[in-house]
């Protein structure tokens, strides 16, 4: 056999067969893996490129190497899985590197870094001033994680002890003028709802290159063409503008009329309105 | 403008937002929201319904203005 025909069926051999044991030992990303993964994925890498390119000659030698490392590797994964003492020998244990506020300086030392990276690494996470963290870890794929004093941490709806409208995620309905028929099945509706959406806002569905519904029931839509412009979907706002506009009336009215009993009702009206406006309001406005 | 031509206009735009009210409600797949928008439309219902009968009463007392 010629050389470059026996480089040319290991190759392809090759390929498909780390393929399949790459696909076995699992999805995790070479980056987020624990130093000692990462050496068996080189290693791995390294007897496949070496028996490719004819440097190995024996080809059983080769991947009796191979196999090796890969059915190792499963196996600790699977004992990982099984034992905790297992899993923490290969995989090693966190380090707290700040605990309240202050550096470990131990801990820092054991996992070989210096001050510096540690501030390199927490910068990476946005994080400039020492002082903001509460406390950080050096996990065990040698990224650091750090928790914010409470009074850094950025500002969320419950800090400011508003109530804000639950969302689920958006469905893409219409993706390059074609409607989805399986999203659209997933919030309850059909293709008729989409074509009179569509009709309303005055657009063919062939101009539509996205259209997404939120969990309201809102339709959004892009357009091929950028120039025409849509009248977006601004129904909530004037909902909420037309419930105020008639709370407000509401008490105008009860100011205005001299008669006893209709002054109560219009008082009263205008605040089950009030009540109202306060409900409806993180669902409307956000 | 008449007091009873100011309480037909409110009465509209209550009108219109009740509508609203009631399609976010069958639009909504949140259960919470869902309830929020039911209980604004029902209580949107009861200020028209109250609404209407002072309506009906200022047109009796004023009958010319009735209609308008």
């Amino acid at each position: 056999m010629q050389d470059w025909m026996e480089i040319l069926i290991r190759s392809a051999a090759l390929f498909f067969i780390v393929f399949v044991l790459i696909r076995l030992i699992g999805k995790r990303h070479p980056s987020k893996v624990t130093p000692f993964y990462y050496v068996v994925y080189t290693v791995m890498s390294l007897i496949a490129a070496l028996i490719s390119v004819n440097i190995i000659q024996n080809v059983v030698f080769g991947l009796l190497a191979l196999g090796t490392w890969a059915v190792f590797a499963l196996l600790l994964d699977y004992l990982a899985l099984k034992s905790k003492a297992v899993h923490d020998l290969v995989n090693g244990k966190e380090t707290v590197l700040i605990k309240q506020g202050k550096i470990m300086e131990e801990n820092l030392k054991r996992a070989r870094m210096t001050g510096e990276e540690l501030l390199r690494e927490l910068r990476r996470k946005n994080i400039f001033n020492l002082s903001d963290v509460e406390f950080a870890l050096l996990e065990t794929t040698g990224e650091i994680n750090a928790m914010l004093k409470s009074d850094k941490v950025p500002v969320t709806p419950r800090h400011l002890e508003r109530k804000v409208a639950p969302q689920s995620e958006p469905q893409t309905v219409i993706a390059d003028g074609n409607i989805l028929d399986q999203p659209l099945a997933n919030i309850g509706l059909n293709r008729r709802w989409v074509l009179t959406e569509l009709e309303k806002a005055g657009v063919a569905l062939e101009n539509v290159f996205l259209g997404q519904v939120d969990s309201y029931g809102d339709l959004y839509l892009d357009l091929f063409d950028d120039a025409v412009q849509l009248p977006q979907a601004r129904v909530k706002d004037l909902l909420y503008a037309a419930l105020e506009k008639s709370q407000a009336d509401l008490t105008a009215f009860s100011l205005e009329t001299e008669n006893e009993q209709a002054k109560a009702m219009y008082q009263r009206n205008a605040d089950r309105l009030k009540a109202v406006l306060e409900n409806v309001r993180p669902y409307l406005l956000r | 403008m008449t007091v009873a031509s100011k309480v037909k206009q409110t009465l509209a735009q209550l009108r219109g937002a009740q509508s609203t009210l009631k399609l976010y409600s069958a639009a909504s797949r949140d259960e919470e929201a869902k309830t929020a928008f039911i209980d604004a439309a029902s209580v949107t219902g009861e200020v028209i319904a109250d609404l209407e009968d002072r309506l009906r009463t200022i047109e009796s007392q004023e009958p010319q203005y009735k209609g308008k």
